[in-house]
C-alpha cells in the first residue's frame, strides 16, 4: 500500500512567487526567508516522494463567487498555472495523480463527505509557491500532485474540525491505495496576516511561532478553536492556516519535527514552514 | 460582519454586494479584458454594470472604498496588476495610514 513519508505545513504568499520570478531570492527582503527552506528542501530530496497531496486555497483564479465549493479534489490528468492578471508564470504543469485522487474521492462519499470533484481545473499561487519552496524550479516536478481545494475565502470556510476530519479519511485513503507510492501531504496557507479592513498588515508573530512550535504535540488546541479565534489570533486572511490540520490529522498522534522556519514579514504575512515526520 | 475589530469577515453581505465589482475584477484574469480595461476603463466598467460608487472607487483606486463596496482583495488585486501596485500599498490604504508609516508600525520594517 502507499505510505505517508511525512507532513509538510507551509506558507503559499504569492510575493513569494513574484520574488523568483523577479530574481530577487538573494536580496535582503527575501534571502533570510528562502534560506530558511533550504533544510526542508533536502529533506524533501532526501525523501524522495513519488506523490504530493497539496491542501490550498484557490484565490479568485479558479473559483469566482459564482460557485464555492467547500472542498474540491482533483481527478485531472494535468493542472496547468493559471494566469492570476500578470500573465502566465514559467511553472511546469503538474501531472495530476489520478488513480490515488479517485479512491480519495470514493473514500470521502463513503465517509460522508461531500466534495466537489474536478476533471479539469487550473491551480493558482496556493499550490505553485509550496512546490517552489520544496522542490525548487525543475524541468518537470519530481512528483505527481493530488490537490484538494479548501474555501477559506468566502464565510462560511469549513471549521478547523472538520478539516481535521478530512485529515483522518486522506490517510486511511493513502494507506489503503494499491502499490507502494510514498506520499508527502502538504498543508498550506498563512501565517498570520490581514489584507482587508483598517486592521490590514495585522501581524501576530508571538502567535505564528507558537503555532509553529505546537501544531506537532498541542494539535488538539488548534484543532478546537473556532473560526473566530483563528481571524482573531492570525488575522481575517490567516484563518487560512485551518488548512495545516488535514495535514496534521494525516499523521500519527505522535510526531517528531524535523524542520521548522519563521521569516517575517513576507510581503505583508508572517511566513514559515515545519517538517513532520511520524514518530 | 464579525465582532473583531476593524476585521470585516468577507461574507453572505459582502458577497453579494461586490459581486459585479468582483466579477469585473475576476475577468481580468483573461488577457483580452486587461486590453479592454486599458484601452477604455469606463466602457469596460459600465460594460459589467458597476454603480457609480463603484466606478468612482475602482477609477480612483481607492482600496479602501472598494472593499467597503464588498469588493474582496483576492478579486479586486488584479485591479492592480493593470498599473502595478505593492500589496503593501493596498494594505496602508485599508489601514488608512502613510506607507512608511505602515511598514513601520504594522509590518515592523525599520
Amino acid at each position: 500500500m502507499a505510505k505517508i513519508i511525512g507532513g509538510v505545513g507551509t506558507s503559499h504568499v504569492p510575493s513569494i512567487g513574484a520574488a523568483l520570478d523577479k530574481g530577487l531570492a538573494d536580496t535582503p527582503d527575501w534571502k533570510p526567508f528562502f534560506d530558511g527552506y533550504i533544510p526542508g528542501k533536502q529533506w524533501m530530496a532526501d525523501m524522495k516522494p513519488d506523490v504530493a497531496v497539496v491542501i490550498f486555497n484557490d484565490h479568485g483564479n479558479s473559483f469566482f463567487l459564482d460557485r464555492v465549493p467547500t472542498f474540491a479534489v482533483g481527478v485531472a490528468e494535468t493542472y496547468r498555472p493559471v494566469d492570476e492578471g500578470w500573465g502566465p508564470r514559467n511553472v511546469p504543469d503538474f501531472k495530476g495523480a489520478q488513480d490515488m485522487s479517485w479512491h480519495f474521492v470514493d473514500q470521502l462519499v463513503e465517509r460522508h463527505f461531500d466534495p466537489l470533484v474536478c476533471r479539469e481545473i487550473d491551480v493558482d499561487h496556493g499550490l505553485q509557491v509550496p512546490m517552489e519552496l520544496f522542490f525548487g524550479h525543475p524541468d518537470a516536478w519530481p512528483v505527481k500532485v493530488l490537490p484538494i481545494w479548501v474555501n477559506t475565502i468566502q464565510f462560511p470556510i469549513p471549521t478547523p474540525q472538520r478539516c481535521w476530519d478530512m485529515g483522518k479519511v486522506l490517510r486511511d485513503a493513502i494507506e489503503s491505495f494499491p502499490g507502494d507510492d510514498r506520499v508527502v501531504i502538504m498543508g498550506t496557507g498563512g501565517l498570520s496576516h490581514q489584507l482587508q479592513g483598517s486592521r490590514a498588515g495585522f501581524i501576530n508573530r508571538a502567535a505564528d511561532e507558537a503555532w509553529l512550535n505546537g501544531i506537532a504535540d498541542n494539535y488538539e488546541h488548534y484543532r478546537d478553536m473556532t473560526r473566530e479565534d483563528y481571524v482573531e489570533e492570525f488575522g481575517s486572511e490567516g484563518a487560512e492556516l485551518i488548512m495545516w490540520l488535514v495535514m496534521r490529522a494525516a499523521m500519527n498522534d505522535k510526531v517528531t519535527l524535523k524542520h521548522r522556519h519563521y521569516h517575517a514579514p513576507a510581503s505583508m504575512t508572517g511566513a514559515g514552514m515545519v517538517v513532520l515526520e511520524n514518530a | 460582519m464579525s465582532d473583531i475589530p476593524e476585521t470585516p469577515l468577507y461574507d453572505r453581505a459582502g458577497s453579494i454586494r461586490g459581486y459585479r465589482m468582483n466579477k469585473m475584477a475576476m475577468s481580468l484574469g483573461i488577457p483580452a479584458n486587461r486590453e479592454a480595461f486599458k484601452a477604455d476603463e469606463s466602457a469596460f466598467l459600465d460594460s459589467h454594470g458597476l454603480s457609480e460608487a463603484e466606478k468612482a472607487a475602482v477609477m480612483a483606486r481607492d482600496w479602501h472604498e472598494m472593499v467597503a463596496l464588498g469588493g474582496n482583495l483576492f478579486f479586486i488585486l488584479k485591479i492592480s496588476a493593470i498599473d502595478p501596485t505593492p500589496m503593501t500599498r493596498i494594505g496602508a490604504a485599508q489601514a488608512g495610514m502613510d506607507h512608511d508609516l505602515f511598514l513601520q508600525q504594522r509590518l515592523g520594517k525599520i
